[in-house]
């Protein structure tokens, strides 16, 4: 075999070493845009996944409504640091394994510039650890369980709601044992979804009622696939509670309410967490005679009178067919405030870290009222609490917001 | 007593849906070996069907039965025709694949179609009850429960006193000996088949009243009917509406008496339990293995 000719090899090691500098070249040419923060004519990318489909769809769907008002507002105000906002929204099937899958994608396929957060404690805390670890800010809608803030963090999870779940209950709390003593419950039952954030909300108002001396006569916890509730009702009624706590997302909120009125037990104070606050959609699971004095804790109000709520209002309606915004859609788009916010406050999205620190040392007027939070991303405020009057869903608590000006402190159907 | 009794007046309502659900199952794994992992994909859109009729025609879901049956049954037959009928002679796990990805495909079309809202009808009995000396019979579980013997009696009159009922027993019981006295085994499979879906599809309207439900519900019925057709015995009709029977108890008396957390365990401990004694399930038949055919 013949050697190659020395000159043979030089040029062919010239030619190899001129093809590597030409693509170090382009590559240093097309990632240039990068390190200035982005070209300014190309849309800033947001990257979200949401549970549109599984057991978390119904607040998912209203979560991608919420974070879609947001984008065209901010899109109609010339965009964020003059550049569109575009979104890249994936479904997570309200799967936690498939959540920080898709954040993972978005942040290392998608190269999106920043992120917002998806429904539910369940959903955030994997995800928000999916975010930590690719070093990106996450702010996130509907995430309260004090879990999700107790991992030292450095870029989040900020979550645009007043309180933690833990302390979502505080307002009811206190109206209860401000109740006069003869109407103050004596007994208490806690019927609870196993989920991150309903067992705190729980957890919590259990806590203080015990403290008070309000007697606990029965506690449960259900797990999410549980959707015959007429056993749990009747074993709640047969403790005879004067107040029912019961911890649930929508399903089982609807299942448990509807079985309450099947065994006949009507007690006279009910408080559920979250179903009640989908408003029509939880008058036609139960049936609109059956909400009436319902207590539930929420974030928003269409009712509001916060900074930008009306605007939002009548944006989301124009978009909607004249729907009016479920509360996970108004967390959601108060998320896209707080991002908004903190991009303008820092003038940049190259330093995630300088966003976070921003969040940590800053107010942010939005929809939901002034945020503001904790080194952790843990919110410092109140929730409100709203009843069930007449067919509608009113705000009662604290009284600065209330809608209406009354508190039910019996329910009708447990007085008869 | 008084909660004993309670209990198993709603085990053994609740129980009655879930025989109705099974039925078509295991009816269709007899004659065909297909467990069609779609069954609770197709409960959930006997379920939106009836939501549909109920809310837009004001017709009573437990009555919208007698159009959403035929409906599936019409269905389950194209279903076969076109998507179960190529696979016939093929390994288990194939027909597993197909009917999951044939789930999966029902769930996004009910979510394009009806939306991933929560959705329950609300005839006007929806949350009243009957009071039997201080038993609570909720009226959408009694009604439920009794159209669902009703059918299921349909049924076993359709398979017992009928040429296609009995011959879709011989398929069952040897597909081969079926074949060789006369037995149009293609015609047998399709019509099981639709029967099977025609079934899921009444106990789809029952669930409509019973529970909220959206596309994605899907899952925790599937999980439920597999369980109680194994536990009752693949391909035997008297075995579902047992095992169905004993996990609408197994469910409450775990709520009743243990705790609600426990209520999804402690029925599968159950059949375990009984698989272990009895393999081939309650009421199943174990296949001689020196004479397999």
């Amino acid at each position: 075999m013949r050697r190659p000719r020395p000159e043979g090899r030089f040029w062919r090691l010239w030619l190899t070493f001129a093809a590597l500098v030409a693509v170090v070249a382009i590559g240093a040419g097309c990632g240039g845009d990068d390190d200035d923060g982005g070209d300014s004519g190309e849309p800033i990318k947001i990257g979200i996944s949401l549970p549109l489909t599984g057991e978390f769809s119904q607040p998912g769907k209203a979560a991608q409504q919420g974070y879609e008002v947001w984008r065209d507002t901010v899109n109609e105000q010339g965009g964020l640091l003059d550049r569109q906002v575009e979104l890249v929204i994936r479904d997570d099937a309200s799967d936690q394994n498939t959540v920080v899958a898709d954040y993972n994608s978005l942040i290392s396929q998608e190269n999106v510039d920043l992120l917002l957060g998806t429904f539910s404690s369940l959903l955030n805390l994997p995800a928000s650890a999916a975010a930590e670890r690719n070093r990106m800010l996450y702010v996130e809608p509907a995430g309260g369980a004090p879990e999700i803030f107790e991992r030292d963090f450095q870029y989040g999870p900020f979550f645009t709601q007043q309180a933690t779940a833990d302390k979502q209950g505080d307002l009811f709390v206190e109206w209860v044992l401000g109740l006069p003593e003869n109407e103050r419950p004596k007994t208490a039952a806690y019927p609870v979804l196993d989920d991150p954030f309903t067992v705190p909300v729980i957890d919590a108002i259990k806590a203080k009622f015990e403290e008070a001396g309000i007697e606990t006569v029965y506690e449960d916890v259900y797990p999410a696939s549980t959707s015959n509730f007429d056993s749990i009702a009747n074993a709640v009624k047969s403790e005879n509670p004067d107040l029912v706590a019961n911890g649930a997302q929508f399903d089982d909120g609807i299942g448990f309410r509807r079985s309450l009125t099947k065994v006949g037990f009507e007690p006279k104070i009910l408080f559920q967490t979250n179903a009640p606050s989908f408003g029509q959609q939880y008058a036609d699971g139960v049936g609109v005679q059956n909400t009436e004095g319902t207590f539930f804790a929420i974030s928003h109000t269409p009712d509001a009178d916060t900074p930008g709520n009306k605007e939002f209002v009548q944006k989301f309606a124009e978009t909607f067919g004249g729907e009016e915004p479920a509360e996970d859609a108004a967390d959601a788009y108060a998320s896209g405030q707080v991002l908004q916010a903190a991009v303008d406050g820092v003038g940049s999205i190259d330093d995630q870290l300088a966003l976070a620190d921003w969040l940590r040392d800053n107010t942010v007027e939005t929809i939901l009222g002034p945020l503001q939070w904790e080194d952790t991303g843990a919110p410092i405020g109140e929730f409100l609490i709203g009843q069930w009057q007449n067919g509608r869903a009113e705000i009662v608590l604290p009284e600065d917001a209330a809608t209406s000006d009354q508190i039910i402190a019996v329910r009708p159907a447990a007085a008869q | 007593m008084t909660e004993f009794i309670q209990a198993t007046a709603f085990g053994l309502l609740i129980g009655g849906v879930y025989a109705l659900f099974a039925s078509g199952l295991t009816l269709i794994f007899g004659v065909m070996k297909v467990i069609n992992i779609a069954h609770g994909a197709l409960l959930i859109l006997g379920a939106f069907l009836t939501f549909t009729l109920w809310d837009e025609l004001g017709i009573d879901p437990l009555a919208a039965i007698l159009i959403t049956t035929p409906a599936m049954f019409a269905f389950g037959y194209l279903l076969y025709l076109t998507m179960i009928r190529p696979l016939r002679g093929a390994p288990l796990s194939s027909t597993v694949l197909l009917t999951f990805g044939l789930a999966l495909v029902f769930e996004a079309a009910m979510g394009l179609i009806w939306g991933n809202e929560s959705r329950s009808a609300r005839p006007s009995y929806f949350d009243q009850s009957f009071d039997v000396a201080g038993i609570v019979l909720p009226k959408a579980q009694v009604y439920a429960c009794a159209v669902a013997i009703l059918v299921l009696s349909l049924l076993w009159i359709f398979l017992t006193r009928t040429w296609a009922g009995r011959a879709i027993r011989a398929a069952s019981a040897n597909t081969e000996g079926a074949s060789l006295v006369g037995v149009n085994i293609a015609g047998v499979s399709a019509l099981t088949f639709a029967v099977g879906i025609a079934t899921v599809g009444a106990a789809g309207s029952m669930v409509s009243v019973l529970y909220p439900f959206l596309p994605g519900s899907h899952y925790i019925w599937i999980a439920r009917v597999l369980s109680i057709i194994v536990l009752g015995g693949l391909g035997s009709l008297k075995g579902a509406v047992v095992g169905a029977a004993l996990l609408g108890l197994a469910e409450v008396y775990t709520q009743t008496y243990i705790s609600a957390s426990w209520a999804t365990a402690v029925p599968y401990l159950l059949i375990f339990i009984v698989l272990f004694v009895r393999p081939q399930g309650l009421m199943g038949t174990r296949l001689r293995e020196d004479v397999a055919v």
